[in-house]
């Protein structure tokens, strides 16, 4: 049964962490063109860099509908999340939205994986409790739960932890600063999505598809694997509409795909993608046996007990797994349904890749 | 024609995987920092540094094939250029090779990355140990090796125990100069760790293996025949006939002579040595065996009963000095004192 509340009747202001981010990007865009009927009477966009601040700046010129600004803060600290947001609600009587999406997945070292992930988190839910905040929705990701046992098995929305290495690990105790503050009163829920793909990408998902073009994207034994994954455009909508629950706090819901792939499936519907976008691109041959994604999961995990981090061998590591989740509770609750497929949410991605001129 | 480049393709192992990649009909091409008079008119030579970028970019150019054997061995020590080499080399050559599109790298690698294994015998997916600085390095080249996968590269690692065969000197050019002499060599504590070495041919049949099969692998690769260490000497004595016989030397106390001897520069001992002379370790082949259909012809016994013997048909030029670490006699320095004291031993 869907609680959901029509926040439109009852604007706010909205606050997104992470603004200059992928996923905050593409919320960004969303929020300043959709204002009205998302409710939302001001939006406040924290950034972390300048760079990132300048680029946002561009990206929402022109299609803004509510007074926006965007500001320079790090969340992990509580001084300057306090002093860049002290306007927002001084006198604590009105009230105000907040989209948690600051969070840092491929790290220089360990130790920035929490300071963000687990510090940043705990920080912007203090300042939300001690606000109070009317909302707000946290994203997190699958990596606190690991991955799944066998490759026919699916996340339900209720899952115990067991977090994939110190990126789970981090976003395992972010989640549990959620639920403090939810034991405080904070209104706080949780979105997880798994792999998501779409524009505003980072460089990282240009080579992805750059080497399913060259045919040399590492598949595992038969790429039976299954993968969840999520447009961005769905997952932006799974997050306002976890904005909108008005049943009990702290819950959390996974936002993807009705079903999960097999990896050999993604890679062969991206290779169809590509060629239906004019690209020329050479069968997939880039077997892997499991043995080298084993070796390269240990060897992550030796690297990380050193503090340092080497993406490459991390994504090697965490590739022959499956991550698959169950999204009814989602469908039932929030009403979330996916509108965009793969093939067509691959086809968007690759254009705008086109768009921003980079070569695949 | 098939074009193989073998880096380090002057070295010991090198020269003899250069031999292996011939008969398979490859055109050769050797990249290595010091090239012999003696050069062949079907090999193309290139001197040059591994950690030069350029002269990498170029060597690898239309390469089907890359061979990875340079190496700076524990003999060497030069912690520099131990991780300069061993490191940023591999890291330099993999780059140039992703750009190059390289249809298949086969990287040499070592056992040293495993330390002393806390159990035996040793899979390709047990996790790393390194011990000392060259197990450290050869670690870190892996690890670049598997980064190089993951941007699409097809490179397979193989992870040889300690090679033996015909040519073979260093640190075992002593060994053999003793027997050959009568004098006694030495196990630490009563030798009876089980330990596997790998002959070169047998190793130079992997990589080629390797190169053949498609998709990224990790092999690790020894004998399947073989003994404990003292058994290994006492075969070896029992050959050579000159009256050797394996003595035993209390563990602790010689490590620690051998670790002191090193820090003098008075023996050509390497961390290597003393950790792992009396430690067991074996590697399980069956995973090779399974996927490259490769088995080891040589024994423990019967590659240390070969390199003997070449050692004594060639023992006026085994201290070439301008050949390789592997291929000439390591200087005994102290251990000559050593060795004329054995003859002292009452028999």
């Amino acid at each position: 049964m869907s609680k959901t509340l029509h926040l439109s009747d009852s604007p706010a202001p909205l606050v997104v962490t992470g603004a200059g981010g992928w996923l905050g990007r593409a919320l960004s865009s969303h929020i300043v063109a959709n204002a009205q009927s998302l409710g939302i009477s001001r939006y406040v966009a924290l950034v972390r860099t300048n760079e990132e601040k300048k680029l946002l700046e561009a990206e929402l010129v022109g299609i803004s509908t509510v007074k926006s600004d965007i500001r320079l803060c790090d969340v992990t600290s509580t001084d300057a999340i306090n002093s860049v947001l002290v306007d927002l609600n001084p006198d604590n009587e009105s009230s105000f939205d907040l989209i948690h999406t600051a969070g840092i997945i491929h790290p220089k070292k360990i130790q920035d994986l929490y300071q963000v992930n687990e510090v940043g988190t705990r920080n912007i839910m203090k300042f939300a409790l001690d606000h109070h905040a009317r909302k707000v929705v946290h994203v997190s990701s699958n990596s606190p739960f690991g991955n799944n046992p066998h490759s026919k098995d699916l996340f339900r929305s209720i899952e115990p932890f067991n977090p994939y290495m110190a990126y789970g690990e981090s976003k395992m105790r972010g989640e549990i600063a959620v639920q403090e503050a939810v034991s405080q009163g904070l209104h706080a829920v949780i979105v997880r999505p798994p792999w998501f793909y779409g524009p505003f990408q980072p460089p990282r998902q240009t080579t992805f598809f750059s080497m399913v073009k060259a045919g040399r994207f590492p598949v595992f034994g038969d790429g039976s694997q299954h993968r969840s994954m999520v447009f961005i455009d769905n997952l932006v909508d799974g997050v306002f509409r976890a904005r909108q629950w008005t049943g009990e706090p702290g819950k959390g819901w996974w936002i993807a795909d009705q079903t999960p792939y097999r990896v050999s499936e993604i890679v062969s519907l991206v290779g169809q993608a590509l060629r239906d976008e004019g690209h020329d691109v050479k069968t997939n041959r880039l077997r892997i046996p499991n043995i080298v994604g084993s070796f390269a999961e240990t060897a992550d995990a030796l690297i990380q007990k050193t503090g340092r981090y080497v993406q490459q061998v991390h994504v090697l590591g965490e590739m022959n797994k499956t991550i698959a989740c169950d999204i009814s509770a989602s469908t039932s609750e929030l009403g979330y349904i996916p509108q965009t497929s793969l093939y067509e949410g691959m086809r968007q991605s690759i254009r705008w890749c086109a768009e921003q001129g980079n070569e695949l | 024609m098939t074009i193989s480049l073998v880096t380090g393709g002057n070295g010991y192992f090198g020269s003899l995987l250069v031999d292996r990649l011939l008969n398979e009909g490859h055109h050769v091409r050797v990249l290595d920092i010091s090239l012999s008079t003696d050069r062949r008119a079907d090999i193309e030579y290139i001197q040059g540094d591994i950690r030069n970028q350029s002269v990498v970019q170029q060597v690898v150019q239309k390469a089907d094939f890359v061979f990875n054997n340079v190496a700076q061995v524990p003999l060497a020590k030069d912690r520099t250029l131990l991780r300069t080499v061993n490191i940023d080399g591999t890291k330099i050559l993999l780059d140039s090779c992703l750009s190059a599109g390289v249809q298949k790298v086969v990287h040499t690698s070592s056992s040293a990355i495993f330390g002393v294994p806390t159990s035996n015998p040793v899979f390709p997916d047990t996790p790393a140990h390194p011990l000392e600085a060259y197990g450290q390095a050869k670690w870190e080249a892996e690890i670049l090796c598997t980064q190089a996968i993951a941007n699409g590269l097809d490179v397979s690692i193989i992870r040889p125990r300690t090679i033996l065969g015909h040519g073979r000197l260093g640190i075992f050019g002593i060994l053999f100069d003793w027997i050959a002499d009568g004098a006694d060599p030495f196990v630490l504590g009563n030798g009876n760790n089980r330990y596997q070495f790998i002959h070169a041919e047998d190793l130079a049949d992997i990589c080629w293996r390797a190169s053949q099969s498609l998709g990224p692998n990790i092999f690790n690769a020894g004998t399947d025949r073989f003994g404990t260490m003292r058994e290994a000497l006492e075969e070896l004595c029992l050959h050579a006939g000159t009256g050797s016989r394996v003595r035993s030397l209390p563990a602790r106390p010689t490590s620690l002579a051998m670790q002191v001897a090193a820090k003098l520069h008075i023996a050509p001992f390497a961390p290597y040595h003393w950790i792992m002379y009396s430690k067991s370790m074996w590697f399980d082949v069956s995973h090779a065996h399974d996927i490259l259909d490769w088995s080891p012809r040589w024994s423990n016994s019967d590659m240390f009963k070969q390199s003997y013997d070449w050692f004594l048909q060639n023992r006026a030029e085994s201290n070439n000095a301008d050949a390789s670490h592997h291929r000439r006699t390591a200087r005994q320095g102290a251990l000559g004192l050593v060795k004329r004291a054995t003859k002292l031993l009452p028999r």
